[in-house]
């Protein structure tokens, strides 16, 4: 028995929602397998979409939904830019690393092979842009390897914290190339003292070194500050110190702490509240690098194909998004 | 610059809003901007175009019929949705039925929309005069669910193909818009069939009066009919306001209604 009622009831309901906007419609008695294929056959023919039938109510969207996707800035499309981490282990342990990382965190080394694969594959991908993060990765002794394999594809960024430009690495350094290579370094402070807080005693003026030697070289330098959100907006002294470093205002990061990893406290960040970057470690395939020390984020084991990975990820995002849009628009007040 | 032309339009649903933004951003930057202002009814659209508060009104085809009484005749058609100029009334009942024609609800219930739906209220007792039986031959029940908006939610045809589900009611006439919108008889099989379908007839229009000169009034229509459905910015629009293309008005779709409104001593105003 079929409830002639049902399709009244989706054209009067769907008649009174704003575009993008969805109702909730009652199934009513009957087979409700029959009443869903209705109303899913009514909304094929009327252009509206069937969000989804829980019990015996369907909820409808008016129109067609939008596609998160394409309301993403073209730079934040998820593989756009693809993040590796090279390494775990670190010469700093940072209070607030969001990868664990630390002397005595376990290598777990990307690799040459699968970095070389990665970027290979991140071209037919559609990937712009390469980054290359740890721990730290001037400990790895093949760094200029990975980077060169890298380069050779796509520009290049490689996140350190500028502390280990002597001796072989700064051999290796300066085996990079400057045309394809920016290096992203870590430095919190104008002065010694909040960034040693959280990285270590004397660990600013050796970034600083760092920055001056990487300049010296003719290397693109970004600076990324890590701070508690309270302070990111009092930056003019930092700014200003950045400045007289050379450092160009479009390469001077600030990003909010993370309560991530080992930070005690900082922004919440979830698959929910994160454009998902894609994130490749020895591990697999996580949803943003800021999380891939965090199984609750991991999307796949399976690195390759690079391409897949990307689009699980798409995948991912635009389901999540329809869910939540779809939730807002009918979580009660009261 | 010019001052911007201002278009009444009757919000019958929220999308309205969405619909006349979206319009209004499509004349934007051109020599021809626009702004819009929504009424509750379209007695108090027409009442604003008569005294110049807007300079054109989005009009159904019972809004310009009174239009057209109120100046005697010296107000202008500018454009029409192709789909106005094929607009209909369908004849429902239930699937079996077997009623066959307008002469077979002779005596039978039928129930009608809003009083003042041209499709489902008002143009159904002419054809019921003028291809059936007659009106007076027919026990009407009448569903005054949206008056004041001409039909235009559709909600008091629904109520009436309720009515003809729950068996107070025989048949229903209701708008070609709300017999495609429910399926027609696909989407439902052994609830309704169509047993008659009437000529086609204009719907809505864009009313202007003569204090609206032409020069005003053709830079703004020129840009309107360039809305091309092809043209991703501009195909939202459209198929939220029903169309694929907006084109010159076809007023021999009114005589239908015109003959309807004297016949049925409908007031030019209320």
């Amino acid at each position: 028995m079929v409830n002639h009622r049902l399709v009244l009831d989706l054209v009067e309901r769907v008649g009174t929602a704003a575009r993008h906007g969805t109702v909730s419609v009652s199934l009513g008695d009957g087979d409700p397998e029959q009443l869903s294929a209705t109303v899913a056959a009514w909304c094929t023919r009327t252009g509206n979409e069937l969000v989804a039938v829980q019990g015996n109510v369907a909820t409808v969207r008016r129109g067609r939904s939008l596609d998160p996707l394409a309301e993403l800035a073209p730079d934040l499309l998820p593989g756009t830019r693809l993040w590796m981490y090279t390494n775990f282990d670190c010469n700093l342990a940072c209070d607030y690393c969001c990868a664990r990382s630390s002397p005595q965190a376990a290598r777990r080394a990307l690799g040459i092979d699968r970095v070389r694969q990665l970027a290979t594959e991140a071209v037919d991908a559609g990937v712009a842009e390469l980054i290359l993060t740890g721990g730290e990765p001037f400990l790895l002794p093949d760094i200029d390897e990975l980077v060169a394999a890298c380069t050779a594809a796509l520009p290049t960024t490689l996140l350190t914290n500028g502390m280990l430009f002597r001796g072989r690495r700064l051999d290796a350094l300066r085996r990079m190339d400057r045309s394809r290579l920016a290096l992203q370094i870590s430095l919190d402070s104008a002065t010694p003292d909040q960034h040693d807080q959280h990285r270590g005693r004397g660990s600013w003026e050796r970034a600083v070194a760092g920055i001056r030697i990487a300049r010296d070289e003719g290397f693109r330098v970004r600076i990324a500050a890590t701070l508690p959100y309270e302070k990111t907006h009092e930056l003019g002294p930092f700014h200003d110190f950045l400045d007289s470093l050379g450092i160009a205002t479009e390469d001077q990061v600030i990003r909010a702490l993370a309560h991530r990893g080992a930070a005690e406290d900082g922004i919440e960040l979830t698959l929910e509240s994160l454009i998902p970057e894609v994130t490749i470690t020895a591990e697999g395939v996580y949803w943003h690098p800021v999380s891939a020390d965090h199984d609750d984020q991991l999307v796949t084991r399976d690195i390759f194909p690079l391409q897949e990975a990307i689009t699980e990820v798409r995948r991912r995002f635009t389901e999540q998004r329809a869910h939540a849009t779809a939730a807002a628009q009918w979580f009660p007040c009261a | 610059m010019s001052s911007p032309l201002i278009v009444g339009s009757v919000a019958y649903t929220p999308n309205v809003v969405t619909i006349w933004e979206g319009i209004r951003d499509y004349f934007k930057g051109t020599s021809a901007e626009m702004d819009f202002v929504l009424f509750s009814n379209y007695g108090r659209q027409v009442d604003a175009l008569v005294d110049g508060t807007i300079d054109v009104a989005w009009n159904t085809n019972l809004a310009w019929v009174r239009t057209v009484a109120q100046t005697d005749g010296a107000c202008r058609a500018l454009a029409m949705r192709d789909t106005d100029t094929v607009f209909q009334t369908i004849f429902v009942g239930r699937t079996g039925s077997g009623i066959g024609g307008l002469d077979g609800l002779k005596h039978r219930r039928l129930a009608l929309g809003s009083r003042d739906s041209a499709q489902a209220a008002i143009l159904p007792v002419y054809f019921l005069d003028h291809a059936g039986p007659g009106a007076d031959a027919v026990e009407l029940v009448r569903i005054d669910s949206d008056v004041g908006k001409h039909g235009d939610t559709g909600r008091s045809e629904l109520d009436a193909l309720r009515t003809v589900l729950d068996g107070h009611a025989d048949a229903a006439a209701i708008g070609i818009n709300t017999w495609e919108a429910i399926g027609r008889d696909e989407l439902m099989p052994g609830a309704f069939e169509a047993f008659w379908e009437s000529p086609t007839y204009s719907h809505c229009n864009f009313t202007a009066l003569p204090r609206v000169p032409q020069e005003r009034t053709q830079p703004w229509l020129d840009h309107l009919l360039a809305m091309d459905w092809d043209n991703p910015d501009h195909r939202p629009i459209l198929e939220m306001e029903g169309l694929r293309q907006w084109v010159p008005p076809q007023l021999d779709g009114y005589a239908s209604l015109f003959e309807a409104v004297r016949e049925q001593a409908i007031p030019p105003r209320w």
